[in-house]
């Protein structure tokens, strides 16, 4: 009941409108609006106001159309991009580096012994077929095993429809007149070959490999982490020498960092524990020098052919995907990189699709275990670990695991190598996953300049030979030669940043401004005035509720009295009483309207406008509270 | 009356009283609202009832604030720059290419001044390391050089720190010896201790205050030594005059082997000798010394410059420089050639392509971007002679703060008007100086980097390198210099000139445009209205406090003066007034309620001649649409 109390008096003190009929409010609205157009629509004369009439309504809708253009304009988020080039102080980039083989051979090659007597056997078969029998019956027997998993086979592919497939153990005739002789690997799901997929090579060589780096891992696979960062290259056997500008570094500045493909990678400057390290000038003398051994003659001879060592520059706290945006460095060069930092800032949304850190998006990041932030290849790779884990039961050997799941091996998950070509190549799985993994709205690339000179010269290779092998094996021998030591020089170009930033090409205050601009020119208006359009709408709502109210009231009173009042006035004469300051309602004589309510019997009707008001007071007795 | 106050209170009685003249700060602003071009203020005068009139009063200042804070945003973002990138295709010019070997003088006719140093620096490698030389192969034993004997090698030695306990063993007599001082970079390789590396440094002290020492430690050997050797290079260096460097560097001919440019040969003569402090000989190639700069009108390897250079690996210093080959820079005629710190490298026995692509930048400078346009107004000299860049700014610092706080220059760098370089006889103090100010330096605390600003507009060559083995092993003629050759090949990659430059985003006039477009959004308004609110708000106001304050002054004085009680006439002025204007209406305006309520009129007859009533009387007030109800109420 108090709800509704206030409720009418709300409404009532909004009734002081400007007029009480439709056409008295238009009329008011017309005169004291404060868009140019209306008011000349009742000042001027008949053909005039034609005039204006059309005027105003053909500026509105000029307005309104402009207005559509300017807010689609808005509404489309429409980027410009600033780019500026010059030198700052900058964070010096991370830099990983790895030796380009994981494991020592002498360390590993008590488990990689098997593999390699069937490589070297399926080799000799592949290079000399004819005489694959002596050779086989004079060394030991292999332990055939690994191999039944996933064979190496010969593809004869002369009859394209039906090509000739042999094992080539098992066939001793092997294609010695085959022309076409294809190295090939096959991986079957099942011990039954109905269900097998064969990968082509052309080289025997590639195949080869591709082979070994399969079964090498899944054995490797089974020896636990620590085992395998044992097996790897220490960081004080690796990181000879260490400055960083003028200051020297040594190998316990390097955060260790292990990469199922290189092994043990170090990572300068990742920031994980102390402040990123400033460079304020530009040229090698302030950059970072770095002096590394490989030692490339403990290389595992059938898994990496490449030698030298890996290394990547990527932003702080960033994951190093090295195999994807590693580059290589020579032995027995100097290799000096100039680098230039690209960035590239994003408006986040609405402006264009990309990511803060990598929480909006629906793929659980797996490498946050190591506490870096989000990338989209961290997001990519995860989300492909995510469907291996799901699909074929375990995780592979490249990417983090998942909680609760275990890395495949050839024992436990016999398919998996099936299942994992399967679905790396499937299109739909990677779209989803393309589709899932948003850019990052702040992408940092560092552009490299390389240049290469020979190191160490001629002159001065005896000492410094000399030198790092006393230091690394307190030996007065010279243990290193030029194959194995590297030279590397980081430092920022003379100009270091390129910067690429978008920013809004429509602001709300733009759009503002040219919503304005547009109204005003060809209207004269503000939003002012569009807030008295909407008290006028109020009010005339106010006026309809009123008319109902006495309309039903009238009704009623029809009803009881069966008695209808006289003609109600004509339009002309309330536009006159409008006009006409000085007409008079006495001359149209007894006025009575149906909104009126009927007189007191015995007195006359008033004919006063002002009792018009007299459906109010009904309403309530507020209205002294508002009238002093 | 006197005639003339006669006429003033004539006109003021027919002029109608508005504006200013208004006796009350109310009735002023009753006036601006209902006068006032801006939106919404009129709409608090003309509304009837408290609860419109206050949203009203709502509305419009929330819409002055939103002016104020759009306008700000406008203004705030006034400076920004907009990015263009223009490609064109051009004939585009040649840059300078300056080419330097890596090692700056050759080791043979430097034995003179070299053989102390490099004895003692076999010395150390044999102590330290049991290195000795004596398997080496074709190289020159130094032996029999002469010593000219200089001792102060042996005042900055070589130390090995057996670990961290404070002793050292000294390179010469091998005798242990206690390290006093502070010790420098405590945080990186002073934790080695525990290793079975020795560390080896050297330790610089002040020579006025020989308790005042910096330690120096390298977390190899190789540093160690070649930072060592280098200081000591400096020093004798610093003592050879120019002339005799440039002899005993390397001759063109020494360097340059064939050239090509544009398909057509060339010699000595299209590269400039410039004498670089650390690489000794360098040669510009189209250094537009001779007024003319080369141009190509075709990208492609074929018509850049090619050229293959003659290193001598055989005469290297084994000490100062390590690796083998040549260092070329591509630049503008203009700039100064940082050849140590940007420099590209090219191997030996390899031909080395090396692409480029042009891109022009311009930036704004104040107050959109904080660049130097010329570099003159940066308050560091250019110590050298060509135009200003980053690089030449820092360098230029770095020197002059060396020639202020140890005397004298250091020998990397051109010398200050009235300097000379350093060198341990006359300055014997200059390498604690300079390693001190060097770490400040790279610390940023010499404030170098802060003076420092980018130049406004610059040229950047892009470079793609790539390398291919060279000569073939089919050449048998060359076979036996092959470790001693390079071929090196300059060219465009296309012609594309790439221009980026940065243009204000807007203008004046976009300004302008936007602020009227805010001020005429929210309330209409235009600079008029601005002018308009100054008037009223400011010159109009402060007239009528004045005023006031001014009468009440006037009647103050008057009351003291007479020391009798006046009676009250302001009311009646006040009364007065309001007759004869028509501005001055009643404080509520009658709205239809009131007017219905209060029959003022009647029930309140003035004690004077009452004043016409009739709402005819107000045309001139905004409020024509009241008039059916005014009157009817004077009818009752």
């Amino acid at each position: 009941m108090n709800l509704k109390k206030y409720f009418v008096r709300a409404l009532h003190r909004l009734q002081k409108g400007p007029g009480y009929t439709y056409k008295e409010l238009l009329v008011w609205y017309c005169d004291n609006t404060n868009t140019h157009g209306p008011k000349r629509i009742i000042k001027e004369g008949p053909k005039k106001k034609l005039i204006w009439f059309f005027l105003t309504l053909l500026f509105a809708s000029l307005v309104f159309w402009q207005w559509g253009i300017l807010i689609n304009t808005y509404l489309s988020y429409n980027v410009t991009s600033s780019l500026s080039i010059g030198f700052k102080t900058m964070k010096f980039p991370a830099v990983t580096v790895c030796n380009a083989n994981p494991f020592k051979y002498s360390e590993v090659k008590h488990l990689l012994k098997e593999l390699d007597r069937l490589i070297e056997a399926a080799l000799e078969r592949i290079l000399q077929p004819a005489l694959g029998n002596s050779s086989e019956n004079a060394s030991p027997p292999l332990d055939l095993r690994l191999w039944h998993q996933i064979p190496l086979v010969l593809i004869d592919e002369h009859d394209k429809d039906n090509p000739v497939i042999l094992d080539i153990f098992e066939s001793n005739q092997a294609a010695g007149g085959n022309q076409t002789t294809v190295g090939n690997q096959t991986a079957c799901s099942h011990q039954g070959s109905d269900n097998c997929t064969y990968r082509n090579f052309t080289s025997a060589a590639q195949a080869v490999t591709e082979w070994y780096i399969l079964q090498s891992t899944s054995i490797l696979s089974k020896v636990p982490l620590q085992e395998r960062i044992r097996m790897g290259y220490q960081a004080e056997d690796m990181i000879l020498a260490c400055l960083y500008g003028a200051e020297p570094c040594n190998y316990k500045n390097f955060t260790q960092i292990y990469h199922p493909d290189h092994g043990n990678c170090y990572i300068f400057n990742w920031g994980m524990d102390e402040e990123a390290l400033n460079s304020s000038n530009p040229g090698a003398e302030f950059g970072l020098k770095l002096i590394l051994d490989i030692s490339q003659q403990d290389y595992i001879p059938y898994l990496s052919s490449a030698a030298g060592a890996r290394l990547m520059l990527h932003q702080q706290k960033s994951f190093p995907f090295l195999k994807d945006q590693g580059i290589y460095a020579m032995a027995g060069t100097e290799t000096s990189i100039g680098v230039l930092v690209d960035e590239l800032e994003r408006m986040g949304y609405p402006y264009s699709d990309c990511t803060n850190n990598g929480s909006d998006v629906p793929v659980k990041n797996l490498y946050s275990q190591y506490n870096t932030s989000y990338s989209i290849q961290a997001c990519l790779r995860s989300c492909f670990q995510n469907h291996m884990t799901e699909i074929c039961g375990c995780g592979h050997y490249m990417f983090p695991l998942p909680e609760g799941v275990n890395y495949c091996n050839n024992e436990d998950n016999p398919g998996w190598a099936y299942c994992y070509s399967s679905l790396r190549s499937s299109i739909t799985h990677r779209q989803i996953c393309i589709d899932s993994c948003k850019e990052t709205c702040n992408d940092t690339q560092y552009k490299m300049t390389i240049s290469m000179a020979d190191w160490p010269s001629e002159a001065s290779e005896d000492w410094i030979f000399h030198i790092l092998s006393y230091e690394r094996d307190m030996s007065t021998n010279v243990t290193l030669d030029r194959n194995g030591i590297i030279k590397l020089n980081i430092y920022f170009q003379e100009y270091n940043y390129r910067t690429i930033s978008e920013s809004a090409a429509t602001t709300i205050v733009w759009l503002l401004s040219s919503l304005g601009g547009q109204f005003g020119f060809w209207m004269g208006g503000s939003v002012l005035c569009l807030i008295e359009f909407g008290e006028i709408i109020i009010d005339s709502l106010w006026i309809t509720v009123i008319n109902v109210i006495s309309w039903c009231k009238g009704l009623k009173q029809k009803r009881a009295q069966a008695r209808s009042p006289a003609a109600p006035p004509t339009v002309s004469e309330l536009v006159e009483a409008h006009t006409n300051l000085g007409f008079q309602h006495e001359d149209a004589g007894a006025l009575p309207r149906d909104e009126a309510l009927p007189p007191e019997p015995g007195t006359p009707p008033p004919n006063y406008d002002s009792l018009r008001v007299q459906p109010l007071d009904v309403l309530g007795p507020d209205s002294d509270a508002e009238t002093e | 009356m006197a005639p003339g106050k006669k006429i003033t209170a004539r006109i003021k009685r027919t002029l109608p009283v508005k504006g200013p003249q208004a006796p009350t700060l109310s009735e002023l602003m009753r006036w601006y609202c209902l006068n006032t071009n801006t939106h919404g203020c009129r709409r608090i005068v003309v509304s009837r009832g408290r609860l419109r009139r206050f949203i009203w009063i709502l509305l419009t200042l929330s819409a002055v604030g939103l002016i104020l804070w759009q306008c700000a945003e406008l203004l705030m973002n006034y400076y920004s720059a907009s990015v263009s990138v223009t490609v064109q295709f051009q004939k585009l010019p040649f840059p300078a290419v300056t080419i330097c070997n890596i090692n700056p003088y050759k080791y043979s006719s430097m034995k003179d001044y070299l053989s102390e140093l490099d004895k003692e620096t076999k010395k150390a490698l044999e102590t330290f390391y049991g290195f000795s030389e004596g398997k080496s192969k074709v190289r020159r034993s130094v032996d029999e050089w002469n010593s000219t004997g200089s001792d102060f090698f042996k005042q900055i030695p070589l130390l090995k720190f057996e670990d961290f306990s404070k002793t050292a063993t000294d390179l010469r007599s091998g005798q242990k010896r206690k390290i006093e001082g502070s010790v420098f970079h405590k945080d990186s390789s002073i934790v080695n201790s525990g290793d079975s590396n020795d560390i080896i440094g050297f330790q610089l002290c002040d020579a006025n205050n020989s308790s005042e020492c910096a330690l120096y430690t390298f977390s190899s050997g190789v540093n160690a030594i070649q930072e060592w050797y280098k200081l000591h290079y400096m020093n004798i260096m610093a003592q050879i005059p120019l002339e005799t460097k440039e002899k005993l560097s390397y001759s063109a001919d020494d360097l340059l082997l064939t050239c090509f440019f544009d398909g057509l040969s060339c010699d000595k003569r299209h590269f400039t000798r410039f004498h670089h402090p650390l690489h000794g000989n360098c040669y510009t190639f189209n250094s537009g010394e001779n007024g003319t700069i080369l141009s190509t009108s075709t990208g492609g390897s074929e018509y850049g410059l090619q050229v293959v250079l003659y290193i001598d690996e055989a005469d290297y210093n084994p000490f100062l420089v390590t690796s083998t080959g040549a260092k070329i820079i591509v630049h503008d005629q203009n700039e100064y050639p940082f050849i140590e710190d940007i420099g590209t490298e090219i191997e030996t026995a390899a031909a080395t392509s090396i692409g480029m692509h042009f891109t022009r930048s311009r930036k704004l400078s104040k107050p959109y971007s904080d660049c130097t346009e010329t570099g003159a107004d940066i308050p560091v000299e250019n110590l050298y002679n060509k135009s200003y860049s980053l690089q030449i700014c820092l360098h230029s610092c770095f020197q002059k703060a060396m020639v202020d706080s140890c005397g004298c220059a250091q020998y990397a760098q051109p010398l200050p008007a009235g300097a000379e370089y350093c060198n341990y006889k006359k300055n014997p103090n200059w390498m604690y100086c300079y390693y001190r100010l060097h770490e400040k330096f790279v610390k940023e605390q010499l404030g170098c980097q802060q003076i420092c600003k980018d130049a406004c507009s610059f040229k950047e060559w892009a470079l793609t390198t790539s390398i291919a083995q060279w000569p073939s092993t089919v050449l048998p003629s060359v076979s036996p210099l092959r470790t001693d050759l390079a071929n090196l090949m300059v060219f465009y990659k296309d012609l594309n000139e790439r221009f980026i430059s940065e243009n204000p985003a807007n203008t004046l006039v976009i300004l302008l445009s936007n602020f009227g477009g805010q001020l005429g959004l929210w309330m209409s308004c235009s600079v008029v209205c601005v002018i308009e609110i100054v008037e009223v708000f400011f010159i109009d106001s402060l007239s009528i406090v004045m005023r006031r304050q001014w009468q009440k002054a006037k009647k103050w004085w008057n009351d003291r003066k007479r020391e009798r009680p006046g009676k009250p006439p302001q009311a009646d002025n006040l009364e007065r007034q309001c007759h004869d204007n028509p501005v001055c209406i009643d404080e509520d305006l009658p709205t239809f309620n009131t007017a219905l309520r209060l029959p003022l009129p009647q029930d309140n007859p003035l004690p004077r001649t009452p004043p016409p009533n009739y709402s005819t009387l107000r045309l001139e007030t905004a409020f024509t649409e009241q008039l059916p109800d005014t009157l009817e109420v004077g009818q009752h």
